[in-house]
């Protein structure tokens, strides 16, 4: 509740102490030819109140729900975001899961392959994932994949000529196989994949060093050694033992990352041409799209007030001492 | 006395930056069928590290030498995969730590269950059954409930008795101890002790109890045998090595010990602290602590000569004849 | 206890395990490039071979022995260009770090030491900056102040004090409340004594830590925003706007993926270096105070 207060109020008084005028940036040229465009622009989204009576005023609509409208879209912002939420959903949700897998299995590796070779090759390679920038990266898959190779297209969920499946999540893949649209969803994986593993790269390296920590550290405990006493076979003794042992702490970095994954994919839908959210926020950004700027900061929080909460039900479900507040 | 185990000139060796490092060094001893073989020794000695190698469970970069024949086989030369199969099955173990070595995520049943699942290939339900079995043979109040709970919903003795229950879950032959009742309470120990001797009577199975404690020994084990500094100090039978200790160390031991029917005759602590590994003395590595060691003691390591009835000890002092002589 | 007390590694203090991390190769490597690329951004004026804003007639061209990574759309030399970069992203990254800790380790420091609303203000002040992605507050800076290099560092400083602030209040709180300082200030001795004598060699280990890997990553946002358009302009050779010009130019990949290079290679390397001090150190204060 107060990180939404606090993403408002922070916001509103940071994009609207501009020196940008918004009235100046949207109407272009014809504001200084035509003064009284720019005092209607003013008044019908309310520029001409003081401040704190803007502020107010936005508050009272969030209540209701209303983000207000959005000065490039002329929309509300409400109908923007809903309609760009899906695509960014997708990509950031398969993203996030490609990174869970490859991280959380270089990390166990690592972690049983201390200080080996392995584990010097995963280190490498997870913290290159973290050191590469995510927009570079998706310039290089682009450039090769697309470019060079023509493996997968480059731009977009869909071919242009391939129809959107009938709407039930947004998320064109999940979509596509609820109605039985294969081609559909072999064509929207296709165009899902490449971006999906570019974003996936920088967390994929985080989560490999968290979990290695996290299993070293499990790794000493005498229960490991009970469970290896019992003659269970190795693979069971690391992933039911110390894996479930280890996952409080790769649980709470994984819930920071998903608050974090919008860094990604503003970069990564710009390239890419993904029409969701992160594209939105950067046009709102250039085009000093006050209310649209905050929903789209609003929505985040919420998502990272939301995944807070699975993280804590999270541990409760894995560690039983862990008591539901 | 037919021998269950033969433990023959056991090494270990941990690969350190600095070389290898002896941790064990020439261990033999018998564990006869149905009986209880303490292992008594000061931090340090190698009771533990002889105990995880006869597991298989040694820490990377450690390497064994010697034999351990059990049932014809010498489990330190089998391949890991085989060496897996007895763990559990033949040869199971009780860590010091009923807290920390249960895996507090997991549900007693699962902990209870998972080998005997995997290792007898049990069915969900003959596993729950048999693990109830075992938790009343434990003496664990209200069985059915126990399997649903976690291991900090019991205190440390319940803890402890639910080890035990996992480490017999599949009947195994030899039971490894290592310091069961270290970590409880005065109160409780004395119950895991009787727990130890009746399952020791009832399903003939033999144990090893590793211990510092003097004391759990005489009342539990058949025979001894006193670790120091990766060696065989002493053995034999806990009565006469306890009560007439002849090594200088038993001896030490023994009387460091507070006996009830003493009175108030003084304790005598052994001066000095004991050796680590990394820093064993040359020759018998007891000789600085010890009060009758000889310029010879630095130099030659005492062989162990057997002194009559089954009892053996390495050193060249007898403080019987020595105190005598003084 | 008995015989798991010697083998589990002895403890000794960090700095005297900082030794044994310099042995690593990968540490051995990122100090090396680190380096090379510090003596690269002192030296570029002297060792690039043209001028990085001077335009030429060749454009386009591949890399070849008078221009090593080719040319860009204007003819400029993409190798003076890369080098000239270090002389801003580097700097500026660091500048940006010192700035971060001063801020963040001030707020941190005070939160620790007042605790109270002090406390629940400047944390929850963390919380809202980890709430919302580094990369939408960067922007929403930007776009209140207008783009400009100078306003994308404010932005990073704005989303990066957080970690240092953690890092300095879990300290000053440790030894706040440590037994320590109780019977200290029992005998009459003062707990700034404390704080000085205790936080500040202490607080060392931590924050070279943070400090690396908080340089590799503002490079990372900095050129992210420079890519985005709202940092550095052109035609400053800065690597992230050098990369948005070559998405413009796929059929002249040498324009976007060498300035990439660059970054990666630096951004590595100063992760090798936070990764094999964070070894050396305690590991858990670094991994709860940098969140993600």
């Amino acid at each position: 509740m107060f990180l939404c207060l606090g993403v408002s109020v922070m916001a509103f008084v940071l994009t609207t102490v501009v020196p940008g005028d918004p009235a100046l940036a949207n109407l272009g040229d014809r504001a200084s030819s035509d003064p009284e465009a720019v005092r209607l622009y003013r008044e019908h989204f309310g520029l001409d109140k003081p401040l704190p009576v803007q502020y107010v005023v936005y508050l009272g609509n969030l209540l209701h729900g209303d983000l207000g409208e959005s000065e490039q879209s002329r929309r509300a912002v409400r109908i923007d975001l809903a309609e760009y939420i899906p695509a960014t959903a997708e990509l950031a949700i398969s993203s996030m899961v490609l990174a869970i897998l490859l991280g959380v299995s270089l990390g166990v590796i690592a972690a049983l392959r201390r200080n080996r070779l392995t584990d010097q090759i995963i280190r490498v390679v997870s913290l290159g994932g973290m050191s590469t920038p995510q927009f570079w990266l998706a310039l290089v898959a682009l450039y090769v994949f697309f470019y060079k190779l023509n493996w997968v297209p480059g731009s977009g969920r869909l071919d242009a000529i391939v129809l959107p499946p009938p709407h039930l999540t947004g998320l064109f893949t999940i979509d596509a196989l609820a109605a039985g649209q294969f081609e559909v969803f072999a064509n929207s994986l296709q165009h899902l994949i490449l971006p999906a593993c570019v974003l996936a790269a920088f967390n994929m390296g985080l989560f490999t060093r968290f979990t290695r920590s996290a299993v070293l550290e499990v790794l000493e405990n005498d229960y490991v050694r009970t469970a290896r006493a019992k003659g269970l076979p190795e693979l069971t003794v690391v992933f039911r033992h110390v894996l479930r042992a280890a996952s409080p702490p790769i649980v709470t970095v994984v819930g920071l990352a998903f608050g974090n994954v919008m860094t990604g994919t503003v970069l990564v839908e710009n390239i890419f041409s993904w029409p969701g959210i992160g594209q939105y926020s950067y046009r709102s950004a250039t085009g000093l799209d006050l209310t649209a700027i905050v929903g789209v900061m609003l929505f985040v929080a919420i998502v990272y007030i939301l995944v807070n909460m699975v993280v804590d039900i999270l541990y409760a479900v894995i560690d039983p001492r862990v008591g539901l507040a | 006395m037919t021998a269950l185990l033969s433990v023959r000139d056991l090494h270990v060796w941990l690969d350190t930056a600095r070389g290898p490092l002896s941790i064990v060094d020439g261990v033999s001893f018998d564990v006869a069928a149905g009986q209880v073989f303490g292992l008594a020794g000061e931090s340090g000695s190698g009771k533990t590290i002889t105990a995880l190698a006869l597991l298989g469970l040694l820490p990377a970069g450690a390497r064994t030498g010697g034999s351990a024949i059990m049932a014809g086989r010498d489990i330190l030369a089998m391949r890991s995969s085989a060496r897996r199969r007895t763990r559990g099955r033949e040869i199971a173990m009780v860590f010091q730590d009923p807290t920390s070595s249960l895996h507090p995520m997991l549900t007693i049943e699962r902990q209870l269950t998972e080998h005997l699942r995997y290792q007898l290939g049990l069915s969900g339900k003959e596993a729950h059954r048999r693990a109830v079995a075992l938790l009343t043979d434990v003496r664990i109040p209200d069985p059915e409930a126990a399997m649903r709970g976690y291991p900090h919903q019991f205190s440390g003795g319940m803890r402890q008795r639910i080890q035990i229950a996992i480490g017999l879950a599949c009947e195994p032959r030899l039971l490894v101890a290592d310091e069961p009742t270290t970590a409880l309470d005065v109160t409780v120990q004395a119950g895991i002790l009787r727990l130890l001797h009746r399952l020791c009577q009832e399903k003939n199975l033999s144990v090893i109890l590793i211990t510092h404690d003097l004391g759990v020994l005489s009342s539990l084990a058949d025979t001894v045998t006193v670790m120091y500094a990766g060696r065989v100090a002493e053995s034999g039978p806990t009565a006469q090595v306890m009560g007439h200790a002849r090594h200088p160390y038993t001896r030490g031991l023994v009387d460091a010990l507070p006996h009830p029917e003493a009175g108030d005759r003084a304790l005598v602590p052994i001066a000095g602290d004991p050796a680590g590994p990394e820093s064993r003395p040359s020759g018998c590595a007891f000789h600085p602590r010890c009060r009758y060691s000889k310029p010879s003691c630095r130099i030659a390591i005492p062989p162990l000569i057997r002194i009559d009835d089954g009892r053996e000890m390495a050193c060249p002092v007898d403080p019987l004849v020595a105190s005598i002589a003084r | 206890m008995s015989t798991a007390a010697f083998l589990s590694r002895p403890m000794s203090s960090a700095w005297r395990r900082i030794p044994g991390a310099w042995r690593q190769p990968l540490t051995m490597v990122g100090l090396v490039v680190v380096a090379a690329w510090l003596a690269v951004a002192v030296l570029a004026p002297w060792i690039a071979p043209h001028d990085p804003l001077a335009q030429g007639p060749n454009l386009y061209q591949a890399p070849s022995a008078t221009h090593l990574l080719g040319t860009d759309e204007l003819g400029r030399d993409v190798f003076s260009r890369v080098l000239w970069g270090a002389r801003i992203s580097i700097p500026l990254a660091m500048l940006l770090v010192v700035l971060a800790f001063m801020i963040g380790g001030t707020l941190g420091g005070l939160a620790g030491y007042l605790g109270g609303w002090v406390d629940e203000l400047v944390m929850r002040g963390a919380d809202f900056v980890f709430a919302v992605p580094t990369i939408l507050l960067a922007m929403a800076v930007v776009a209140a102040l207008g783009p400009g290099l100078f306003h994308a560092v404010l932005a990073v400083v704005l989303v990066s004090w957080p970690g240092h602030a953690r890092v300095v209040r879990g300290l000053v709180r440790t030894i706040m409340q440590s037994e320590y300082v109780a019977v200290g200030r029992l005998l009459g001795s003062p707990i700034h004594r404390a704080l000085a004598v205790d936080v500040l060699p202490n607080i060392a280990g931590p924050v070279s830590v943070l400090a690396a890997l908080e340089t590799g990553n503002a490079i990372l946002l900095l050129s992210a925003l420079s890519f985005l358009g709202l940092g550095a302009r052109p035609p400053d050779p800065e690597w992230g706007s050098m990369v948005s010009t070559g998405a413009q130019h796929f059929e002249a990949w040498w324009i976007g993926v060498f300035p990439g290079i660059a970054i990666v290679s630096i951004v590595l390397a100063f992760n090798f270096l936070g990764d094999s001090l964070r070894d050396a150190f305690d590991p858990k204060t670094i991994i709860k105070a940098r969140g993600a």
